[in-house]
Order: C-alpha cells, then structure tokens, then sequence
C-alpha cells in the first residue's frame, strides 16, 4: 500500500501545526465559532450534539495493522474506547475533546493518516471498492489513481470553498461495489476499442433530499488527462454551482438544471483550455505511485473451499465463507468480509479491543492490509484460503464473526437522533430492532441478499435511498415516523427506491419490514431470486399493497 | 482658442478633468511659469487654488509670481515648529517686500504632537513619522477646501523630481501646478537678480534645499541640492508629494492603511467605484466588469489610471482582451466562503496572463490568504484586525508544501517531481 515520503509526512505535519494554531486561536477567542466553522470542519471536525466529532480519513478505504492499532489506540486515549466507521470508508470519534484534537492529528500524523478535507465544502476523501487490487473482476487496480486523486484535490486552493461538499469515488471493477453513481463525480475503469485504459467520468450523482444518478460526461479519459479532466469540472462547478441555497448547492442541482449536455459543453471547453498542461499526469509518476500498490508475495496455492466438507463439520464456518468470503484474484486466496453489524449491534460501530483484534489479524493474514468498506465493514483483503479457519475463529472470540455480508442484518445505519445535530429520528434503534428480527441464521438464510438501509433524516447519510429496503427517519408533529422504500441500487445498475406511502412509528417498523419480506418470500420464482430482482420484475405495487395490507 | 472656453463653467473640475489634463500639459511653453500660474489662478481653479511654500532657499521665486499674478491667493507655510529661526524671519520679510495678503502657518495638532513625539524628538527616531504630523497632516487638513495646489518643485532638484509636468492629477482628486518644472538654477538665478529678491539668509551658507532645522545640512559643489535633506537617511520627500507609485511615508498613519503588498500596507490610490459615475471621469477605481462592458468604448477611450473589479459570477472572459487596459484588478470574496474568486483569480493570472495588481477585496482572513497567494493574487485589501496582524508579523498559519501545480508563478516546468514542491518564499 501507499507509504508516506518525506514530502507527504512534512506536508501533513505542516497541515497539523496549521490546525493547532487555528484551535489555539478559537481557544483564546480571536477566532469566533463563525470563522472557526469553516476552518475546523476542513479538517474533519464537528460540533454534534453532545460534542464534537472528528472524522479521521482513510483514503480509499486502506489501512494498514500500524495504523488501526494507532485507531484503537485513540479510541481508547482520548474517546470512549470506540471508534465508529462510516459509509464513506472514514473512521469518526464522537467524543474528543477540543483541546485534545491537534494531539489526536499529531498521533495520526505519526502513521500517516489525517483529517484533512474529510468535511467542509471541499473535495472530500476519494473513495474505492474495498476489494480493490484483490477482487477478481478488475480491468485495473484503482488505488493508485485514487491517491494520485488524493493528492491532487489536498488543500487545492481553487477547490476549498466550493458551494458544497464533494465527492470523487471509482471502481476498477465493472461490478461497482463503491456507489460510483451516487457520488459527485463516479470514475469507472474502462478498456477502449485500442485496448487502453482509462476512465469513464459520470458527474452529478448523489443521495440527501434530491436523489440523483450520476451521467455520464464522457465515455473516456486517460489516466494522462485525468487530473486536467477534473479540474476542469471542478472549475466549472466552482464557478457555476448555485451558492444562493445549500439544498441546491451540489453539482447535481447544477447539473439537473442546466442538463447534461451544458454542462459537458462547459467541462469540454475548459478541458480543450488546460489538456495538456501543468496537470497532464507522467507516466513515471502513475509509475511511481503504482509501484506502492504492486502484487503481493502469494504462496503458489491450490487450496479452494470445500463447502460440503465444512457445512458438515463447522456449519457456522461454512456460513461465514458463504457469505463473508469474496473471490480473490490469486487462486487460493480470498477476501474476508469482517461485519460490524452484530446482530442487535450498532452498525459500524469497533471497539478498541476489537480494532486492535482486528489489526493483528491483518498483520498475521492478510500482508498487514486491511480495508473499511463503504457498507461499514472491515475486510482482510488477502487471506490465504487455509487461514480462513484460524481467522474465523480469532473473529468469534471478540464477537466479529457474523455471517451476514450483504444479508438483511448487514444493515447501513446513520449516527442519527442518538448523535447528530442533523437528525429528526434515531436509526441506530431500528437497525438494531430489524437485526433481531431476522437475526438468525436460518431466516437470513431463507432470504439471502437484501441490502437495508437506514437515514435518519432527509440528508440521507444512511443510503436509504439505494437500499432495496430504504428506511427514512422524519418527524412529523413530534413524532418519529418512518418512511419505508423499496428498489434502490447502489450497484452499476443504480436505481433509487421509491416511498411506498405513510410512515411508520418505530416499533410498528420490524413488522412492516416483515410483511415486505414475506411479500419477496411468497413472489420469487426460485431460492436465487434475490428481493431486489423480485422488486425489478414485479414493480413496487405487490409490496406497497403488502405494507399497507392491514391498515 | 481661450481656455475659459475649453473647460467652460463650474464644476471646474469636471470640466477639467474631460479636457483631460495631458492637453494642459502641452499647453505652455515650458519656461513660462507665471502663464501657468495665472491660467490656474484666473480660468481653471477661481477660488479653488491655494499655494504652499516651505520659505526655504528657492521659494522667493515662486512668491514673487504669485505676488504678479494675485497677492490676495492664499499661501500656506508648514509652521511645523522646527524650522530656523532665519526661516521665520524670512517670511515675514517675504510677507512685507511682496505683499502677500494671505500667508498663513499651518500646524501639528497638538494631540498628535502629545501622542506621537511628546519630547519634541521623533524626527530623530522617526523622521517619517516626524514629517507626517507635522506636515502631512496639517496640510492635507487644510487642502480639503481646494480644488488644487500650487508647489515650487523643479525638475533638476532630484533625479525622483525629473519628470515633474506643469499640471498633476492626484488621485485623492486634486490638481498640482508647479509653474517651475522646467525652471534650472541658472533661470532662478536670473529671476532673482532681475527682481532684485531677498535671499534666504542661510542661502549664502550652502543651503540649497531649506526645511526643518534638525534634517537639514549644508550641500557641498556639484550635489544634488535637496541632498542635505535628511542626509544620511534613505529618505528624499517628506511626504506632502507623494501618490499613487510614490512611495508612502507616513506609518503613524499605517492603522488606516488596508492595502498589503510587497509584505507591507501601503497607501491605496484606489477609492470605491460609485454607481453613476460618467464612464470619462473615473479614476482610480475598480470598475465592476458588467459596467465596464456597458460602457466598454468610453471606458478604453479615457486616459485615466483604473482598476476593474470582478465579483463573483462575473465572466472574466468577457474582458480578457481588455484585461491588460487596467493598472490594477480587484477579485472580490463578498464572503470567505464565496470561493468563485479563486477561479477568477487563476484565470486572470494564469489564462489571461495578467501581470499587475491582482487584489483581493471582501471578507480577507488570515486562513484563506495562502490560497488567494497561490491563485495569483498578490495584494490584499484587509480590515480584519487579527489578519493584519499576521500579515504584518509574517505569521500566517498555512502549510508550506504544494501538491498540485497553481499560478502562473508556481510552475518551473520541468524543475521538480510532478505536483509536489515547497512554497515559494512569499
């Protein structure tokens, strides 16, 4: 993986001395909470409800043993021996003190890891498929481009005070497991009539209150023009992107109003303007960067799971493969899914015992690698098949063995109404009622795959909207009630779910989720239907008539 | 043709700034002081004009004139408490043989003289500061009633002098006449001799160049006669002529001055553009980009020094061909959050390859300065108390490593790794 050079170790050295000096100023009072905002908030630094919260990022999604011990370690130091990981593969303590932050970033600095731009109205950490450089589908590997991407938009003076928050993700693989669609700007890795690679660029997708896909504005940019290509979006949002009303500031307001074709137009002339220039990215230096990302050390290996042989002997084992192992590129290795959603858990949440649990298992099995993903799990991005026993059975001592990726119970919930100053409504309650529920392994089992997730007020940090169940926590008179969707898609074939109707106050929800699940039990055409291909061919009409079918 | 015709009635001003003051300067022979003189005195400023005389060692010529032209113009002295007694002496001999009507003595307030050189010797700590209570001040006080002044300055006195025109427009609006430009020493020679005029009594000693008694020393043959002004120092005006591209000599008053460039705040020629204004008659101000383009041909037309201020949402495309017509352009942040100018900035500098004064104007804080620097702007118009204090201590708090390649000055090509260097030293 990337490993900081003297430059970027200084620079994010330089970023901490900035930010004690800003503290120290709002400290003392010369900075009011007014001019500090933007400032504590560029670096990953919130007020919520009850204290301030800091987002540490972790750029697309990797981390290394050192630096999740270093997680555990802050945790345990200066939080409340927990960290929470988030839908955009960061990690976030909810309970630092102010005056203890510039330590906390100098503590990070010292493995490489930061806060910088992990909110505010910048360019926000790239985000990656967590299989990414493992996964067997891959055209490419995309971490090299996303840290390429990473150092580019870090404090870009152009770009630091946009309209509004922005967000890159991309995927090397066809199979988009990092939302790519729903994001400011979605990169797919593509092979072209020439046998190149390079990118295909979507703008203007995203989730909060107006849903949107993203479109595509242009079919191909090579790696070389890339950096000119997006600042050349950049440059176009910046400038056009609405200011007058932060609901309609995100680029796909800007690009919902003015439509696709404008804005290609607009991009295309800028990019016509500054192609080859000062960004044009050299080959040695994709060179440089990628060689930080070159092919692990495998031992040659044949071993492949034998399902039936396990199902017999460790039935819960078994599950665990079936479900929690993702198919490596490397014969004989695989990718392990670690679920931060036990059953009647808090979704992403670690404690530091795990997190340090968690570490030594990477550093043991996986090359030291590990991965947060953006569903708010961990994965051991290359374990060697016959580990997996060994790797099992450590994750079942400290409570991280659960067989439910991308199960009903593998649920994406926002901090809501228990943490953020944002929210009408709890989620994690819900999330926790819905995952005992269904929680055993025979009824997830029965269902299969079924993504739920869960916001807690319209700005949708929960991902409701793609969820093939979407759960929206609002309030109406003083209550919470819950919206419920269905046929939202994170995936390639991106989709938004549609509210069926009236909501639902809280305890009535794990019965309502019941009745949509026996509507998909009783409707599909075989045991490998899935929910979503069940919503897809019937349409949402058979589900709202089951929601509602009582009353 | 008369020249009361050319520039017709009141507001004098107005008129004279349509005629434009460069077909006044090629107007007069250039010898001809007192033509100058009376020409000011009788059609361009009646009632606005207002001379100002130090009584040092040349100033008997130009008192003389305006004794021919009009005694009862009034004349100012900057009384400021420091001067030889053979200068005081020397005006009230002037006063009587020329009989002036209307000479008066200008003085220091006595707060700034309490708050600033209570013990009478700033000028030895301080000589800028000295000059600028005891004779900035008072006399920018006192010219706020007229439309213009009349200065005895002459070409050969310095080689900063040298390009000194009958007629000056300063850009706090105001017309300077300095009848004696082109006059040398031989033409002053020959002027006091033909009217027979009282030399100043230290004359005869070596003074070429009269002021303050503290700052002022004999001048040996063949030196500059202003040269035993404040020998020894780097400093050769004391701050009564200075303008726009002069250097500023007054940091008593630097808590009023907003402009930082060149690591220091400097004085700034630039006042705020007031709706309405006749497109002919602007000067020194930014001109906002859409009224520039309204008024595009009246404004490419007028000679006068302007800025162009571009807010955000303006296009400076717009004006890129015309960008290079303005001395200065202003990038205005209404908010700190507003980060549109940014861009205007870059595509300014970088696109449009603007070299001049690129400014910031707006809500300037201490936090975004570094990028505004690294867009390419180099001057910074700031009220914010805490800003100017880091600006002035050098202590901005900013991350002195660049990732990405910004601004025109950013990229040696070819000099270093891609993307990634150290800043430049600001």
């Amino acid at each position: 993986m990337y490993r900081y050079d003297e430059f970027d170790t200084q620079f994010v050295k330089g970023r901490v001395a900035q930010f004690r000096d800003q503290v120290n100023r709002r400290l003392t009072g010369e900075l009011n909470e007014d001019q500090f905002r933007p400032l504590r908030l560029m670096n990953g630094l919130y007020l919520q409800l009850h204290a301030y919260m800091l987002r540490v990022a972790v750029p697309y999604g990797t981390l290394s043993s050192r630096q999740l011990h270093k997680l555990a370690h802050i945790a345990r130091t200066y939080d409340r021996g927990y960290g929470h990981f988030t839908t955009r593969q960061n990690i976030q303590f909810n309970w630092p003190r102010l005056k203890d932050v510039p330590e906390i970033l100098d503590e990070l600095a010292s493995v490489e890891m930061h806060a910088i731009q992990t909110s505010g109205n910048c360019i926000r950490n790239v985000t990656t498929d967590q299989f990414a450089g493992a996964a067997a589908d891959e055209i490419i590997d995309p971490r090299p481009v996303g840290e390429i991407i990473r150092q580019w938009s870090s404090i870009h003076p152009e770009f630091t005070y946009l309209p509004r928050k922005f967000k890159i993700a991309l995927t090397g693989a066809p199979n988009d497991r990092a939302a790519v669609k729903f994001h400011d700007i979605g990169l797919m890795a593509q092979q072209n009539e020439q046998g190149e690679i390079g990118w295909k660029v979507l703008v203007g997708g995203g989730l909060g209150r107006t849903p949107m896909i993203a479109k595509t504005v242009r079919d191909f940019v090579t790696h070389e023009d890339l950096l000119a290509y997006l600042e050349s979006i950049l440059r176009v949002y910046n400038r056009y992107g609405r200011r007058d009303n932060k609901y309609k500031a995100r680029v796909k307001i800007l690009v919902h109003e003015e439509g696709i074709e404008t804005i290609r137009e607009q991009v295309e002339a800028e990019f016509a303007e500054i192609q080859g220039g000062v960004l044009t990215l050299p080959q040695e230096e994709l060179d440089r960067i990628t060689a930080y990302f070159a092919p692990l050390e495998f031992k040659p290996s044949n071993a492949t799971f034998d399902l039936p042989k396990l199902k017999a002997e460790n039935p819960g084992l078994s599950r665990f493969v079936m479900l929690n192992a993702h198919e490596h590129r490397q014969p004989g290795y695989t990718s392990i899914t670690i679920s931060l959603k036990p059953i009647g858990g808090v979704p992403g949440d670690a404690t530091a015992d795990q997190m340090d649990a968690v570490a030594e298992l990477a550093k043991a099995y996986s090359f030291d690698e590990l991965r947060v993903t953006h569903e708010q799990n961990l994965v051991l991005p290359h374990v060697a098949i016959e580990d997996v026993p060994a790797v099992y059975a450590e994750l079942q001592r400290i409570g991280l063995a659960e067989a439910n990726a991308g199960q009903i119970t593998d649920i994406i919930a926002c901090p809501g109404l228990d943490f953020c100053a944002l929210a009408n409504a709890r989620s994690i309650p819900i999330a926790q009622e819905i995952s005992k529920r269904f929680g055993t392994p025979e009824k997830q089992s029965e269902i299969g795959e079924l993504k739920i997730k869960i916001s807690g007020c319209i700005n949708a940090c929960g991902h409701h909207h793609v969820g093939h169940i979407g759960i929206l926590g609002v309030e109406k008179k003083g209550t919470e009630l819950y919206q419920i969707t269905v046929g939202g898609d994170a995936t390639e074939d991106a989709a938004v779910g549609n509210i069926l109707g009236r909501g639902f106050i809280a305890e009535e929800v794990p019965d309502a989720i019941q009745r949509l699940v026996d509507k998909y039990l009783g409707e599909r055409a075989n045991d490998n239907e899935t929910f979503i291909q069940v919503v897809k061919r019937l349409g949402q009409e058979p589900f709202k008539e089951a929601l509602y079918a009582n009353g | 043709m008369q020249m009361a015709e050319m520039i017709g009635a009141a507001p004098v001003r107005d008129k004279l700034r349509a005629l434009g003051i460069v077909a006044l300067n090629g107007m007069f022979d250039e010898n001809d002081a007192e033509s100058v003189l009376r020409t000011a005195a009788d059609e361009l400023l009646t009632g606005e004009l207002a001379v100002v005389s130090s009584f040092g060692a040349d100033s008997v010529v130009l008192l003389h004139l305006v004794s021919q032209v009009n005694k009862d113009l009034p004349v100012y002295f900057l009384e400021t408490g420091k001067h030889f007694d053979e200068t005081l002496d020397y005006v009230e001999t002037l006063k009587e043989r020329l009989g002036l009507t209307q000479v008066e003595a200008l003085r220091p307030s006595n707060a700034d003289l309490a708050r600033f050189d209570p013990n009478g010797d700033l000028w030895e700590s301080d000589p800028d500061s000295c000059c600028h209570i005891r004779k900035t001040e008072p006399l920018n006080e006192a010219l706020k009633q007229y439309g213009g002044w009349v200065t005895g300055r002459k070409r050969f006195q310095t080689s900063e002098r040298g390009v000194l025109p009958h007629f000056e427009l300063t850009s706090d609006d105001r017309i300077k006449i300095n009848p004696l430009a082109y006059w040398g020493e031989e033409e002053i020679a020959a002027y006091k001799a033909k009217y027979d005029l009282p030399e100043h009594p230290l004359f005869s000693e070596g003074y070429k160049s009269i002021g303050c008694a503290p700052c002022t020393s004999a001048v040996a043959e063949g030196e500059d006669p202003r040269s035993g002004r404040w020998r020894g120092l780097n400093k050769a005006e004391c701050g009564i002529h200075f303008d726009f591209n002069g250097r500023i000599a007054n940091p008593v008053a630097a808590k009023h001055l907003t402009l930082f460039r060149d690591g220091k705040f400097i004085d700034d020629p630039f006042k705020e553009f007031e709706e309405g204004t006749d497109p002919a008659s602007a000067r020194y101000v930014h001109v906002p980009l859409p009224e520039f383009l309204a008024h595009r041909d009246a404004y490419l037309a007028s000679p006068h020094p302007l800025g162009l201020l571009v807010s955000p949402g303006d296009k400076v495309e717009d004006a890129a061909a015309d960008l290079k017509r303005f001395a200065s352009i202003a990038i205005k942040f209404p908010a700190f959050t507003d980060g549109r100018g940014y861009s205007s900035a870059r595509l300014v500098v970088e696109r449009y390859g603007y070299t001049k004064e690129v400014r910031a104007v707006g809500d300037v804080l201490a936090d975004q300065i570094p990028l505004m620097r690294r867009c390419g702007i180099n001057a910074l118009v700031v009220t914010h108390d805490a800003t100017r204090k880091a600006l002035e201590e050098g202590a901005l708090a900013e991350v002195a490593l660049f990732y990405q390649p910004v601004g025109a000055t950013e990229v040696p090509a070819g000099t270093r790794p891609f993307l990634r260097r150290a800043a430049a030293n600001q």
